[in-house]
Formats: structure tokens, C-alpha cells, sequence
């Protein structure tokens, strides 16, 4: 293989799990660029009936489980791939009551790999969830989403009416949370499931009786559901891809990127892609090209694709000029809370904005200073997606940062992505 | 003779809490200094002295936004 992609050679056929064995999605889905996780054309979802006879019942949880998810390698799925066992661990030094909480607010404007699981798998999510609060001994179950995916709640509403006999301790409430990027963000979730607005938030001496909040991601509670049933682990990675649209596919994790695109009918390589969405990172094509999706392999290499998005950045683009738009989303996605994210994300957007129009001089020392300065200095992880950002930008698009920098306007095209304004 | 080892300490700012007042780095600018928009950022090893400016500052802050903590404490 050369460097850079070949496109026109045959894809190779593992690219999705074969028939049989253990995986998450009932089949991809095609879906709009933007918005909640309804697919373009009707898909599968999975009932009670054919949930138990593809797996058989589900187990009660346990804290033994802990050995078999150590075993598994299983990290969260919702983008920062922390193992589960150390939540676990966490969660378990604490005294005050628990609430177990299955995250599906993924609020990547990209992403829709949880939406898609909850809609075509609700029962492998709600298993998860009550294995997690029996290991755990929690007193609260809840199921957390954006309130205006409809239709994660339709599919969570319907199994649950399907599975009264398994009512027992605790009943799983699902809760609708703002429509906001930050509606997913975990500290915000704890405070909302205890009656607060959901607004990340800074925990300054926890206390041993404090109420304890485990958020995980609702594709690592199914993955807990499998492998509490004895199951291998899967070896596949949920991914959304943007194109035109967006699709959400199941692939063996050892699947290439380039292989990835051309299995969705990508005839012409990109320039760069960026990894786990707008608040994740950019990489050249020819860096990741050849690149398994898996998330060891590619922590490796220094990279992270967070919670499986891939946007590729067609050739004719300008990744200045779109990062500039990025940001600018990123900084209106700002609770608002804290300074240095009030103040710093806008000004890195006005930084990358000044860049690509070729007015910034200089401009490029400042916005890596002014990265550095906000990075870590919120009460959450949104301004470290954004300086992660800008500095992947800096990198990946350093012809262009340099011809920008020297004066050169952006004459590149627009690229509409969901939510950025170019 | 018979006091405990010194624990390392650490001062920190709830940045929600935070209006960029400032009188943190007027009273402790040997382990505060502000950033361009006000807003403090924290030297991160406190030795001796450094404990005590970080003291002044948590009783100087008017938005009772800082604290001292043991620095191996999780996050």
C-alpha cells in the first residue's frame, strides 16, 4: 500500500461483523446530516421476544462482573474511553445513594451511533442499565436523552412496556434533558437527575453520604449486557460517518478508515478527517488512511476518534476556514459558566475566523497561546475540545495556516456541516 | 517532633463560581496570576510561601470560588 490512498481498489469484504457473531447494530443506517437518529428509511428494531432468543435472559449484576469487563478492556464508548471498572471502583468508595445513568444525549451535532442503538437495540440498552444498578446496588435507574429525540423515547417506551415482569428494583426512568451540546456532559447529568439544571459543574469536597451519579454511555451499557452473559467481546466499533448524509455503521474494528469510506461509496480520498466530531481532532487522510478504527491502535498514534465520528474533509475544502466555523459553533455551545470558555472560545474563533481570511499576520503564535491558556480551565471538558481543535488544525492544515498567514484570503468553497454557520 | 509529614497542597478555583474579580492575584501573585479576560490561573506546586498566598487568596475571594485541597485528591 502507498502512502496515500488508492481509491479504485477492490474493498475488502471483513468489514463488518459476519453473520453470527456478537455485535451491537441490527444493520446500518442511512440518516440526514444533522438532527436526532431517525433513519432516512425505516429500520429494524429489535423487540423483547427476539432480544431474549438471540441472547437468552439476562443476569443479574453483580460487582464479579467487574472480572470479565476488566477482561474485555471495556472503556466508555461515549467519547473519553475511561475503563468502566475504574467508574465502577469510584462509584463503589462512596456511601450516599446511587443513580446508575445510561447516557444517550450524544450531542455531537455528527453523531448518532447512540440514537441509532436505542432505536434498533432498546432492550440490549436497558439490560445493561439494570445489570450495571444490581452490581452496583443502585437505587436509581435512568435512561437520559435529549428532549427532542422522540424517537430514542418511542423505542425506550415500547420495550419497556414489553418487559413489565422484569419490573423490579430500581424502575427505569427515562428523563429529557435540555437540547444542547452540554446536555450530555456528565456533571450536568448528575446535577439534572437530582433535580438541578443541567449545567456542568465543578465538585469541590465530595462528602462519603453525598448522592452518587455513574454515567456511562449507553453503547457501553450494551456492551456490558454481552459480555455479562459470557459473551466475547464484540471486535466491532459503531461509527457515524458524514457524507452527504450520515451513516451509522457496525464495522470489525480492525477495518481501515480508507476501507470505511470505500464501503459507503467514497470514490475520491479526503484531504483530512476529523476525528470524534466537532470537539475532537483533526488528521491528514494520509496519516490515518491505512489506520485501523479500533481506539487502542489508534491511541498509538496519538489519535482518539472519541464516540466513532469520522467527517472527512473533502480536497477542495479549506480546513482553516472550517475549523473557523467549528469553533464558532463550539463557542456558542458554551454554557456559558466559566470564564476562560466564555471568553477564550470566542476569541479562538475569531482567531481561526481572522486566519482564514488572511488579515491575522501573526496570528497563528497568539491562537496557540490562547489555546493553551484555556485548555483545562473549565468547570468541564468543552473548552479542551475546542483548543484540542485548534491545535490538530494547526498541524494538520500547515500549508494553509502558513499561506493564510502570509496574507493569502480563503478562496475555498463553503462546506455545510450540521449547526456550523461557514 | 511528632507532627504529621506536610502534605502537598493545592489551590483551586471553581471557574463556575469565578467572576474574574481578581483580588486573588492582588493578594497571592506569587501563585496567582490572571489571563488576558481576568480570570485566574493557578500555579500549580505550592510550596511554603506558596500556601500561605493561596490562603489569602481563598479568604480575599469575594465569590468564595477558591479552595485548598491535598493535591493528590481526584479531581
Amino acid at each position: 500500500m502507498s502512502d496515500t490512498l488508492v481509491f479504485g481498489t477492490p474493498p475488502l469484504p471483513a468489514g463488518r461483523p459476519a453473520v453470527g457473531d456478537p455485535c451491537l447494530l441490527l444493520g446500518p443506517v442511512q440518516l440526514a446530516p444533522g438532527g436526532p437518529a431517525d433513519p432516512l428509511e425505516p429500520a429494524p428494531a429489535e423487540d423483547l421476544r427476539t432480544h431474549l432468543d438471540r441472547l437468552g435472559p439476562r443476569p443479574t449484576g453483580s460487582p464479579a462482573l467487574m472480572t470479565a469487563l476488566d477482561e474485555a478492556h471495556l472503556t466508555g464508548q461515549g467519547g473519553a474511553h475511561v475503563p468502566v471498572t475504574a467508574k465502577w471502583r469510584r462509584a463503589l468508595t462512596g456511601r450516599g445513594p446511587l443513580t446508575v445513568v445510561a447516557n444517550g444525549a450524544e450531542s455531537e451535532p455528527v453523531a448518532a451511533k447512540d440514537g441509532t442503538l436505542l432505536r434498533q437495540r432498546p432492550h440490549l440498552v436497558l439490560d445493561g442499565l439494570m445489570i450495571a444498578a444490581e452490581a452496583l446496588g443502585a437505587e436509581r435507574a435512568v435512561v437520559w436523552l435529549h428532549g427532542d429525540d422522540h424517537g430514542a423515547r418511542q423505542a425506550l417506551l415500547a420495550a419497556l412496556r414489553e418487559r413489565p415482569w422484569v419490573l423490579g428494583h430500581p424502575a427505569v426512568e427515562i428523563l429529557d434533558g435540555p437540547v444542547h451540546y452540554l446536555a450530555g456532559e456528565a456533571s450536568a447529568i448528575a446535577r439534572a437527575v437530582h433535580g438541578g439544571p443541567a449545567l456542568p459543574t465543578v465538585r469541590r469536597h465530595p462528602q462519603p453520604g453525598a448522592p452518587r451519579t455513574l454515567v456511562h454511555n449507553v453503547e457501553t451499557l450494551a456492551r456490558v449486557a454481552l459480555l455479562a452473559r459470557g459473551q466475547a467481546p464484540t471486535g466491532t466499533r459503531v461509527l457515524t460517518v458524514l457524507g452527504e448524509g450520515r451513516a451509522v455503521v457496525e464495522v470489525d474494528a480492525r477495518t481501515t478508515f480508507a476501507d470505511v469510506l470505500v464501503d459507503l461509496g467514497w470514490t475520491e480520498a479526503p484531504q483530512a478527517v476529523l476525528l470524534g466530531g466537532y470537539g475532537g481532532m483533526w488528521a491528514r487522510w494520509a496519516r490515518v488512511a491505512h489506520l485501523a478504527v479500533d481506539e487502542s491502535a489508534l491511541a498509538a498514534e496519538g489519535l482518539t476518534l472519541g464516540a466513532g465520528v469520522i467527517a472527512p474533509l473533502g480536497a477542495w475544502a479549506c480546513g482553516v476556514h472550517q475549523t473557523a466555523g467549528l469553533l464558532g459553533y463550539l463557542a456558542s455551545m458554551s454554557a456559558r459558566q466559566c470564564g476562560p470558555c466564555v471568553f477564550g472560545l470566542p476569541s479562538l474563533a475569531e482567531g481561526m475566523t481572522a486566519l482564514a481570511a488572511g488579515r491575522s499576520g501573526d496570528g497563528v503564535a497568539r491562537l496557540l497561546a490562547d489555546a493553551a491558556i484555556v485548555e483545562g480551565r473549565g468547570a468541564c471538558h468543552h473548552p479542551d475540545g475546542a483548543t484540542r481543535l485548534v491545535a490538530s488544525a494547526v498541524s494538520t492544515f500547515a500549508d494553509d495556516v502558513a499561506a493564510h498567514a502570509a496574507g493569502r484570503p480563503c478562496g475555498a468553497g463553503d462546506i455545510a456541516w450540521p449547526g456550523v454557520d461557514s | 517532633m511528632s507532627r504529621a509529614p506536610a502534605v502537598t497542597m493545592r489551590l483551586r478555583v471553581d471557574p463556575v463560581a469565578c467572576e474574574g474579580v481578581g483580588l486573588c492575584a492582588q493578594v497571592a501573585g506569587r501563585v496567582v496570576e490572571l489571563d488576558r479576560w481576568g480570570y485566574p490561573v493557578i500555579e500549580a506546586e505550592l510550596d511554603a510561601r506558596g500556601v500561605k498566598a493561596a490562603q489569602r487568596a481563598v479568604r480575599a475571594c469575594p465569590r468564595r470560588a477558591m479552595w485548598l485541597e491535598e493535591a493528590d485528591t481526584l479531581r
